[in-house]
């Protein structure tokens, strides 16, 4: 089954209008000393748990803006952080 | 008692089922076809027999029991070219040594190059290959129309077809049977398989691996092979374990069984799909990947709509023909889309064997193998050496990228 995702300029669209952008990894470390070991943990090495994660998708069959969201890789669904 | 002749029902089990013990020399977690190949190996090769592979649901759950079951040898870069290429020699041998028709098909991959740079592509896997003595050519549009004469060779595609790479040692099996084959012939050289039975945790003592717990209580080994296709990662979280894989959807489907009329399998990157007729007449055709990371198995409308625009854009015949079922499964993708083969990796005892993506049918059997003998001798054999983790803590990136089926998380 497709899903919707919330764009922040058109409201909830069918998930093939976006493009994923990946999960929100925080600021990118300084690339002064930083070691390929550290590179890579930044850019590559993390294990997608299912449950919430916060991410980025670009609404590209529509208004073209970039947007994070939450969605749970479990279900596919657009869900917060758990509190 | 079973009846006779030929035909006749069969009514014995593939394997027999014994009690769960609360040890073992080694447990293989998953059922899946790298699973139950490494134990299958480690039995007969290496007199381990004290194994239990677990597996939560049943045999074949995973990738094993949904891939489209096409196999060929012409990776990009020489490193997996030389695994592939034995893994794809051994489906005859395995045939005769499981006693279990596999139904291996050796028709042929063509793979089409629709612009300049998928046909430099091909040039780089041709000689790669060929250099690796694996059968594999360059043809050009009007030859691969006698190959496979359905094919639109004009300038009428959105994306024309310039040149094919034909790759004849290729083809397709029957995935099941493989798992069941595989399952029958481990149980035979004395593996337990459990089915049923969730990993939940792992017991760890000092940096050394000492068991798991699961649903059914508490299970000792001095060797532990994680082999959970797409929840491998997961799994390996247990141990605080981070690994760069990611788990995406991939979704196939079959038409109505046709008459035969497609004698290859065809592929094409450009249009993200490949398509085969099966041996029952259908058009088995994939692999369209959701590019977010996610653990569903949820296939989409979407996707028909995509696979019918693309195959009949480049064979017209196709229009009409009716999709009968779609599936989908999961995919553990690296960043290199090469697999992670691995030993005592921060655990003494810790064995991966994951990170497949969508090529972890081909090479289930060889991996296997290489598998048993790592744990069994607890040296890495030198054909896996290319594929140890810490490749991409040191930037070594393995090239696969660069095969012609692409559908990187990226894209
Ligand atoms: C639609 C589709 C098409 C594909 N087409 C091809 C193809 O044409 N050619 C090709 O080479 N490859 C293909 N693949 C890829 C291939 O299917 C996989 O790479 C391969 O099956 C992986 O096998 P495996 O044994 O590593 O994992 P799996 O078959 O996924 O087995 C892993 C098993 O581990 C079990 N498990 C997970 N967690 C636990 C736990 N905690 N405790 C106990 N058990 C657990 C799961 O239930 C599962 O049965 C395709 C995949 C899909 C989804
Ligand atoms: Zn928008």
């Amino acid at each position: 089954m497709t899903f919707r995702l919330t764009c922040p300029v058109c409201g909830a669209r069918d998930v093939y209008e976006f493009r994923y952008g990946g999960p929100e990894r925080g600021m990118r470390p300084a690339q002064e000393d930083l070691s390929p070991e550290e590179h890579f943990r930044w850019t590559q090495f993390r294990t997608t748990r299912p449950a919430p994660q916060e991410e980025w998708w670009y609404h590209a069959a529509g208004c073209g803006v970039w947007f994070s969201t939450w969605r749970n890789p479990a279900t596919n669904r657009e869900e917060g952080p758990a509190t | 008692m079973t009846p006779a002749g030929p035909g006749a029902l069969r009514l014995e089990r593939l394997w027999e089922q014994r009690p769960l013990k609360r040890s073992y020399d080694v447990i293989i977690i998953g059922g899946g076809i790298h699973g139950l190949a490494t134990a299958y190996y480690l039995a007969k090769e290496h007199g381990i027999r004290d194994v239990a592979v677990l597996e939560r649901q049943y045999i074949g759950f995973g990738g094993s029991g949904r891939n489209t079951a096409i196999v060929r040898a012409n990776q990009r870069t020489q490193e997996n070219v030389r695994l592939y290429d034995e893994g794809l020699k051994l489906w005859p041998i395995l045939t005769d040594e499981l006693d279990y028709n596999l139904m291996f098909f050796n028709c042929g991959n063509l793979n089409l190059a629709h612009s300049e740079a998928a046909v430099n592509a091909f040039r780089l896997s041709v000689n790669t290959a060929n250099f690796n003595h694996v059968e594999s050519e360059l043809l050009d549009a009007q030859s691969c129309k006698e190959l496979i004469p359905i094919l639109d060779v004009s300038d009428k595609p959105k994306y024309p077809i310039q040149a094919g790479m034909y790759h004849p040692p290729g083809g397709v099996l029957r995935h099941d049977a493989v798992v069941w084959g595989l399952a029958k012939g481990a149980a035979e050289h004395g593996v337990d398989i459990h089915q049923g039975v969730e990993v939940q945790g792992i017991d760890v003592q000092g940096a050394k691996v000492t068991g798991v717990r699961t649903n059914h209580g508490p299970i000792e080994c001095a060797k532990l092979g994680v082999m959970a296709g797409g929840y491998g990662a997961e799994v390996c979280a247990m141990l605080d374990l981070e690994l760069p894989v990611h788990p995406l959807t991939i979704q196939a489907m079959v038409t109505q069984p046709l008459k035969p009329f497609l004698h290859h399998v065809v592929s094409s990157g450009a249009y993200h799909v490949y398509a085969n007729q099966t041996l029952k007449g259908e058009i088995a055709t994939g692999a369209h990947m959701d590019p977010q990371v996610n653990y569903t198995t949820d296939a989409t409308a979407h996707y028909f709509k995509h696979q019918a625009e693309a195959l009949t854009d480049f064979m017209p015949a196709l229009k009409g023909a009716r999709f009968l079922r779609i599936w989908a499964g999961l995919a553990d993708m690296t960043p290199d889309m090469a697999p992670i083969l691995d030993g005592n990796v921060g655990f003494d005892g810790l064995y991966l064997d994951l990170g497949w993506g969508y090529f972890g049918f081909k090479s289930g059997p060889v991996a296997g193998k290489y598998m048993a003998e790592f744990i069994a001798r607890e040296t890495c054999p030198e054909i896996l050496e290319p594929f140890a983790l810490d490749r991409f803590l040191e930037n070594r990136y393995m090239g696969e990228t660069a095969t012609t089926m692409k559908y990187g998380h990226w894209d």
